[in-house]
């Protein structure tokens, strides 16, 4: 019998990040009037899919077809002519034109050269229809919209384009649970049009609620894909899994029952929305990881340990001692002894055109100065002992940091905060994009310092590294701590379970 | 030898072709100028120009403080008319105030650097905004103060002795007062951790602040420096004129501006050399001179300088085509 020509077909399509490899001969097929929801952990490359079959980024290798026509697509705007429409998890709108204005950007109807508002009001107006938010005012400015109806508009703006194929990328993650339901039934009706969705969410209830076919990506391969509804949630999550260790994490110390001392604790610590009462505790020589979903508010809650985000409420104890860090001077002085390794070590973390040695010795320059000038005999022999210490290689002190590897920019990073003998060290996904070596080289570091009495709090988007760095891992959903896992409980398979918040795996509800 | 190797790179990255085009350029417009006349490479023509340059140049170096933020002090005219103003006024205030002169006027060119500042830091509005309305305050108060005439109080001894005299034989005091200026300048820059503050927020004002510099303090200085150097160019050239008058720091902002980024400093802040900015001073300065001496009306002066900006950020001031 001969298989029908799917609609969109990719097959052996590869795509590397400098020596990172996102997605390795992949393989996907798209059918009409199917809704398919792609699963996989954080890093498992379905970004990459999106980017490439939405024209965002071009595959090194690999073929896209449409009807069974090899494609390729040179831009967003190629691929949405082609019949494929994204809607990205960050929200595309510019907030001061009008819904109408936003729907039509890309290709405005014109009329003598200029914009035929008339026919851009009949366009917008027959796009809010078809995507089920006929309340919306084509007129209202965007800005006064709350974010549910903006995430409506979003989708109007992507269905005015007349697509084959709509994907989603986590478009649901900003709503409530009232408005993916309406969400939920526009999409249903679209896929009664015969439209193709691609549905992209880790929230697994969304995905048996909605989904007929779904596919698991693992280490940037397509590892299964099966109906909805013939696989237990349990082996989603072995699916999305199974891979090998391949790292080497140090030993960790046996500690006892005799709870360690707290440096650092937080109470009841808020932000906005981000963050929802989050009390955790740090004792000496503890690396406590800080696991879940990318997004889920770990970033935000380093960011306000750190006295960076404006108006946090709930407490912040050192040593038990309420303080108020209201600005990283205050979280790096003395009393307080805190160093963050920030996100992106290329705009926050480093300043790259300046020599290596203005770097590593940046945030020191109180220390190493008197009167203001800097005591340059000093500096030399606090660089050369960071140097040293992290076998950070360059070649020279006086050449830009930009000049070196990822890997090696990582260190410099790390290496300026270690200047300040941090006794708290946070750390934002330290190991992102950089080689295996160094990768281990910061672990046994981690647990170097630990030993020495650090209190250590780290963030990754690896689940191997959580596990084989951290005594105890506190996992995020939705900006609250939902799990706590440590010991023997933290294994992968009860780490993903947490992080998509489903129940399985032996782990223990934390006490709030 | 290891340690000859390891500074190779660091005498290589001070080569900075911006520098090394500036000052290629100015031996050009030596070699144009001696071909009008011969005196263009006596040494008296020279130190003529060096006295002259010594103006802008101290004005030019709080700019490039600001500039090395990633800012702009666009309050630089005005705060030059205040400065020259404010201390001829002291001078009718009997001897303290006539000794008090020089101080008080950059005092006033520092308070509304200082404005600048906290409008910049503090209050977050873009530094194109506060420091044209501030511009626009020190005139008005200067008009105010003038009545709308010249004002009649003349420089005071002190001032003229800055600008005109001479403690070296031969050596004009404005040139030992920029030299001053400018060598405390690279001090700053290069030796002091507020130096590594401007360029690092220059570069990234995010990492800077992540890494626990105080950003907001630091520029606050750097526009303070500012108005105070301004204010002391604006005493300076009292002294050299013998008086102050209404619109003396006009003809100074563009020239200012221009002679930071043809010394190579990005326009986007975190990059330049001070001795790029030196070299700027005085290609501008020999460029006006050449100008002059060719006889073209103030217009023409004013379109080859905006041409010769452009040409130059043509060439080297551009900002990488990706980032």
């Amino acid at each position: 019998m001969e298989e029908a020509i799917p609609l969109f077909q990719m097959t052996g399509v590869s795509k590397r990040y400098g020596g990172v490899r996102a997605l390795e001969a992949a393989d996907l097929a798209v059918e009409p009037g199917q809704i398919q929801a792609i699963l996989g952990e954080n890093g498992a490359g379905k970004s990459t899919l999106i980017k490439i079959m939405s024209g965002v980024v071009a595959p090194d290798a690999g073929q896209l077809m449409m009807h069974g026509q090899p494609v390729s697509f040179a831009s967003p705007a190629a691929a949405n002519k082609a019949g494929i429409a994204c809607i990205f998890q960050e929200l595309s709108l510019i907030p001061d034109l009008s819904v109408a204005d936003n729907i039509v950007i890309s290709d405005p109807p014109k009329r003598f050269g200029m914009i035929d508002r008339k026919a851009q009001r009949r366009v917008a107006e027959e796009a809010l229809r078809r995507a089920g938010a006929e309340d919306i005012h084509p007129a209202a400015l965007v800005a006064d919209l709350p974010l549910s109806r903006r995430q409506m508009v979003e989708i109007a703006k992507a269905l005015a384009r007349n697509p084959r194929i709509l994907i989603l990328d986590e478009a649901t993650s900003a709503l409530t649970a009232a408005d993916v339901t309406k969400v939920f039934s526009v999409l249903k009706r679209l896929r009664a049009d015969g439209m193709a969705l691609l549905f992209i969410s880790h929230r697994m209830n969304e995905i048996a609620e909605l989904a007929d076919v779904c596919t698991v990506f693992r280490n940037g391969r397509n590892v299964a894909t099966y109906a909805a509804g013939t696989r237990t949630d349990n082996d989603v999550v072995e699916m999305m899994i199974g891979r090998e260790y391949s790292h080497v994490f140090p030993a960790k110390p046996l500690r006892g029952e005799a709870a360690l001392p707290p440096v650092l604790e937080c109470r009841q610590l808020s932000w906005t929305n981000r963050l929802r009462d989050i009390s955790l505790s740090v004792g000496a020589g503890e690396v406590v990881g800080l696991g879940g979903l990318d997004g889920q508010g770990q970033r935000e809650l380093l960011l306000a340990l750190f006295g960076v985000l404006r108006g946090c409420t709930g407490k912040v104890l050192i040593d038990g001692k309420a303080v108020s860090i209201s600005s990283p001077v205050t979280a790096r002085s003395h009393a307080v002894g805190m160093a963050l390794i920030p996100e992106d070590r290329k705009t926050e973390g480093l300043l790259l055109p300046m020599s290596v040695r203005e770097n590593l010795s940046f945030s020191s320059l109180d220390r190493l100065s008197r009167w203001g000038i800097i005591d340059r005999a000093a500096e030399q022999i606090a660089n050369d002992e960071m140097l040293q210490l992290l076998e950070i290689k360059t070649a020279g002190l006086d050449i830009p940091a930009g000049a070196l590897s990822g890997g090696n920019q990582q260190k410099v990073v790390i290496a300026k905060w270690l200047m300040r003998n941090p006794r708290i060290i946070l750390l934002n996904d330290p190991t992102r994009g950089i080689d295996v070596g160094t990768k281990q080289e910061l672990y046994r570091l981690l647990r170097r310092l630990a030993d020495r009495g650090a209190s250590i709090l780290f963030y990754s988007t690896d689940y191997d590294e959580l596990i084989g760095c951290c005594d105890r891992v506190l996992v995020f959903y939705d900006g609250a701590i939902r799990r706590e896992l440590a010991g023997e409980e933290m294994t992968e398979h009860a780490l993903v379970a947490s992080a998509l918040n489903i129940p399985g795996g032996k782990a223990t509800e934390v006490r709030v | 030898m290891e340690r000859i190797t390891g500074r190779m790179p660091r005498f290589l990255r001070r080569a900075d072709p911006a520098v090394a085009t500036a000052f290629a350029c100015i031996v050009l417009l030596l070699l144009i100028g001696s071909l009008y006349s011969s005196s263009f490479l006596s040494l008296d023509y020279l130190l003529l120009q060096l006295k002259v340059a010594s103006f802008l140049g101290i004005i030019a170096t709080g700019m490039m403080l600001v500039i090395l933020l990633g800012q702009i002090d666009l309050s630089v005219p005005w705060v030059i008319g205040m400065g020259a103003m404010m201390a001829c006024a002291a001078a009718a205030y009997g001897p303290l105030g006539t000794a008090l002169a020089v101080p008080f006027g950059v005092l006033c060119g520092l308070a509304l650097g200082l404005i600048n500042g906290v409008g910049v830091a503090y209050l977050r509005i873009p530094s194109m905004i506060v420091t044209l309305a501030t511009n626009a305050v020190a005139q008005g108060l200067m008009i105010v103060y003038t009545g709308g005439f010249a004002p009649r109080d003349t420089a005071t001894d002190a001032m003229r002795w800055l600008a005109t005299g001479a403690l070296i034989p031969g050596v004009p005091n404005a040139v030992l007062v920029w030299a001053l200026v400018g060598g405390a300048m690279v001090f700053v820059l290069t030796r002091t951790g507020f130096g590594r503050a401007v360029y690092g927020i220059g570069n990234s004002e995010r990492a800077a602040y992540l890494s626990g510099m105080s950003t907001r303090r630091v520029t606050m200085i750097a526009f303070a420096v500012s108005g105070a150097l301004a204010a002391f160019g604006g005493v300076l050239l009292a002294g050299y004129a013998s008086k102050a008058a209404q619109a003396m720091g006009d003809a100074y902002l563009l020239p200012a501006i221009a002679a930071v980024v043809l010394g190579g400093t990005s326009i986007l802040g975190g990059r330049g050399s001070y001795l790029g900015t030196v070299a700027g001073v005085i290609l501008i300065t020999l460029l006006q001179s050449i100008l002059s001496v060719m006889q073209l009306p103030e217009a023409g002066r004013q379109i080859i300088y905006g041409a010769v900006i452009i040409a130059m950020l043509l060439l080297y001031g551009r900002a990488p085509a990706s980032r």
